[in-house]
């Protein structure tokens, strides 16, 4: 029995942890989990999705870096409640995953860290990177992360439709460049196809709306955020906003009540001529087009929201990498983080293949890049993507208040001047308690 | 009387049904593909099924620690709970000391006090401690359950006190009164109250995604969460759905297991 004993204990000792005196690094993100997929891949290139590629990355890294152990902590999407918990506790990862929108919340509060000279020490140069993808990342001059990426919401376009629409010349659709004329090229596309315009995710969600409305109030040059500590959406040009969606939504001019699931299958079964959606679909509607069957099949384009006003402006918010504050974390973890950002940043273009727009302008202006599918088409986004001003905070919450009062507004519950002063009154109460 | 059974049975039948659809529903889409559902959900009556999505669950090798440490917490807190409520019930309803009733109110006020009015202060007080990402951190906070102190004190009241007095008169020491007379009495209700607690720490989610942050120290459903792309809802419908089936089969498995205890419990409970 003693021998027995023994022998499980040795048993025992032999499974546990050997000694590992690399350096670990903890990664964390979002962008779900594909390990079953990806979890031995190391060629970047073969990898395919956000999910896919983001693995392949780090997995890369990790067979490229023997001295470091990434520890790889995936959190559900967007994960700020856990982040914010490990800040709490002093738990923090020495990398973490975060919208641009969210980063001022984090820097007002010091809980993360300035990486001016991180950036300069790995040769990263923010003067390099497009006017979006720096504003993402700066605050009252200084940086503070590394961006991964820029996403804008995009015109997704059935361009079979179009053409039995008469809306395509050239090869190119044909798209309005004022309210008017996108009012009379929807009701063509209408009378011509029987099908709406727009297909939009509208129902439990409001986000589109917030979009839809930032883009619209920004290319009136509306300033709802003159003042970061203010919202002022009480304004001609918001109301215009509005207006134009009510318009298009009175006129039956888009798909109603579909959430976002709903919309992006309905724009896959030829539910309407175009999808208001982000830079995210571009890979999945591509795919849908290279098929032999299908809606899409051989007929997809997509292209920046056009210019309907004075100025050629699309809202953009896009990830980034930022290091959470952490006294505890030692130069080789901080070497280490800074080794992997060097990497992540080497491996641009693999992340760009997610549809993303890339965050450096030379890139952009690579004809690699300009290769992939549609990029020519988004290239402009490198400088009419713009988000809200940095000194702005809580956006996140912003961003859905915002988008319910739109669709209240839009869906005729209220009236727009109602609304707007209903937004500008929420969205205040908010600010006004930071 | 037995058009009315039949309009009765016929009643339980449709519930039944109503209740099942979903669920077979939700089996359904698990055995799809994503970019199938993507396009369509009705392409789950083509007739084609794959396994993929559940390949997807145990191709992650992280998803059998996070089912050893769902069953840890879950376990721990119901074997922590079954005691303390037990010792505590006994405590409320046998023995005279001072403030009694007052503690019993103060016990039962927890009931009207949710988690999330707590939330902040547990996480900071654990956070001193330095024991998140820890097994205890996830048990010790659900083993104050002041359902459970006043179900076992209800059960204990109920039984007649004419049992304890024998058993003294034969020299039983009040703790062998309550472990070896009273307590086997209790068993229902017992098992009602291990049932509910093992399924409420499986379920729990909030706790445990900001106490475990550490994906060694996920449990199944924070595990499963992390899992999840954006937008999962769209692009991996089918994945999602079996996550669902994959976190509910263990308690699907608890549930028939124990399904007498848990009716008759009920049952007894609701007669009491």
């Amino acid at each position: 029995m003693r021998a027995l004993v023994l022998l499980l204990a040795l048993l025992l000792a032999a499974c546990g942890p050997a000694e590992d005196d690399r350096t670990t690094l903890t990664i964390q993100r979002f962008f779900g989990a594909c390990e079953a997929e990806y979890g031995a891949v190391t060629d970047i290139a073969a990898a395919q999705g956000e999910c896919g590629i983001m693995t392949a990355i780090i997995n890369r890294f990790e067979a490229e870096n023997p001295d470091i152990r990434v520890v790889e902590n995936i959190v559900f999407w967007p994960g700020y409640d856990q982040l914010t918990a490990q800040l709490a506790s002093n738990d923090a990862p020495d990398l973490v995953t975060m919208h641009g929108s969210v980063i001022s919340d984090y820097q007002a509060r010091g809980l993360i860290e300035p990486m001016d000279a991180d950036l300069a020490k790995i040769g990263i140069a923010p003067a390099g990177m497009t006017e979006a993808a720096r504003a993402a990342i700066t605050i009252d001059g200084r940086v503070w992360g590394l961006p991964i990426d820029t996403w804008a919401p995009l015109w997704h376009i059935n361009m079979n439709l179009f053409r039995k629409a008469g809306l395509v010349r050239g090869g190119r659709p044909v798209l309005p460049s004022s309210p008017a004329e996108l009012i009379a090229q929807a009701e063509q596309f209408e009378a011509r196809t029987g099908k709406p315009y727009f297909v939009q995710g509208a129902a439990n969600e409001y986000a589109g709306f917030t979009r839809n409305f930032y883009t619209f109030l920004m290319q009136q040059n509306g300033e709802p955020f003159a003042d970061p500590r203010r919202a002022d959406f009480t304004t001609p040009e918001a109301a215009e906003a509005l207006r134009l969606f009510k318009d298009i939504y009175d006129r039956d001019l888009t798909t109603k009540n579909q959430d976002y699931s709903a919309a992006v299958a309905g724009f896959l079964k030829g539910d309407g001529g175009v999808f208001l959606v982000g830079t995210w679909m571009v890979g999945d509607f591509q795919a849908a087009s290279e098929a032999e069957e299908g809606a899409l099949s051989g007929g997809y384009a997509v292209v920046p929201y056009p210019q309907l006003y004075a100025r050629d402006v699309t809202f953009a918010d896009g990830h980034n990498w930022v290091m959470p504050a952490d006294p505890d974390r030692t130069a080789a973890e901080h070497e280490a983080a800074l080794r992997f950002l060097a990497f992540f940043s080497r491996h641009a273009f693999d992340w760009s293949r997610t549809g993303h727009l890339p965050v450096y302008k030379a890139m952009i202006d690579s004809p690699r890049w300009r290769a992939l599918p549609h990029r020519d088409a988004l290239a402009g986004l490198a400088t009419s993507a713009a988000p809200l001003p940095k000194g702005v905070r809580r956006q996140f919450p912003i961003e859905t208040i915002v988008g319910q009062e739109s669709a209240a507004a839009i869906s005729g519950a209220k009236p727009i001047p109602t609304a707007l002063a209903d937004m500008e009154r929420r969205v205040n109460d908010i600010l006004k308690n930071l | 009387m037995r058009s009315q059974n039949r309009v009765a049975i016929a009643l339980v039948v449709i519930a039944g049904v109503l209740m099942l659809v979903p669920m077979l529903w939700v089996l359904a889409l698990s055995l799809k593909s994503n970019a199938a559902l993507m396009v369509d959900t009705n392409s789950v009556f083509d007739g084609v099924f794959t396994l993929e999505n559940y390949a997807a669950i145990l191709g992650d090798g992280q998803v059998f620690r996070w089912i050893g440490n769902s069953l840890i917490v879950s376990l721990g807190m119901t074997a922590g709970v079954l005691a303390l409520s037990s010792l505590a019930g006994y405590g409320f309803a046998r023995l005279e000391f001072p403030g009694r009733n007052i503690l019993f109110v103060i016990v039962l006020l927890g009931l009207a006090v949710p988690e999330q009015a707590v939330i902040i202060a547990r996480h900071q007080l654990f956070s001193w401690a330095g024991w998140h990402n820890t097994y205890p951190a996830l048990i010790i906070p659900g083993l104050a359950a002041p359902f459970g102190v006043f179900l076992m004190t209800q059960y204990f009241r109920a039984i007649p006190k004419e049992l304890d007095e024998a058993a003294m008169l034969d020299s039983a020491s009040r703790f062998t009164v309550f472990w070896k007379v009273l307590l086997p009495l209790t068993i229902p209700a017992q098992a009602t109250l291990g049932i509910f607690t093992f399924l409420s720490a499986w379920n729990d989610y909030w706790w445990p995604l900001i106490s475990a942050t550490n994906k060694q120290m996920f449990t199944l459903t924070v595990g499963i969460a992390s899992t999840q792309m954006n937008f999962a809802q769209t692009e991996g419908l089918g994945f999602l759905m079996a996550q669902a089936v994959f976190a509910g089969a263990p308690i699907l498995i608890v549930y028939l297991f124990f399904q007498k205890y848990i009716v008759q419990a009920v049952a007894g409970a609701a007669g009491r």
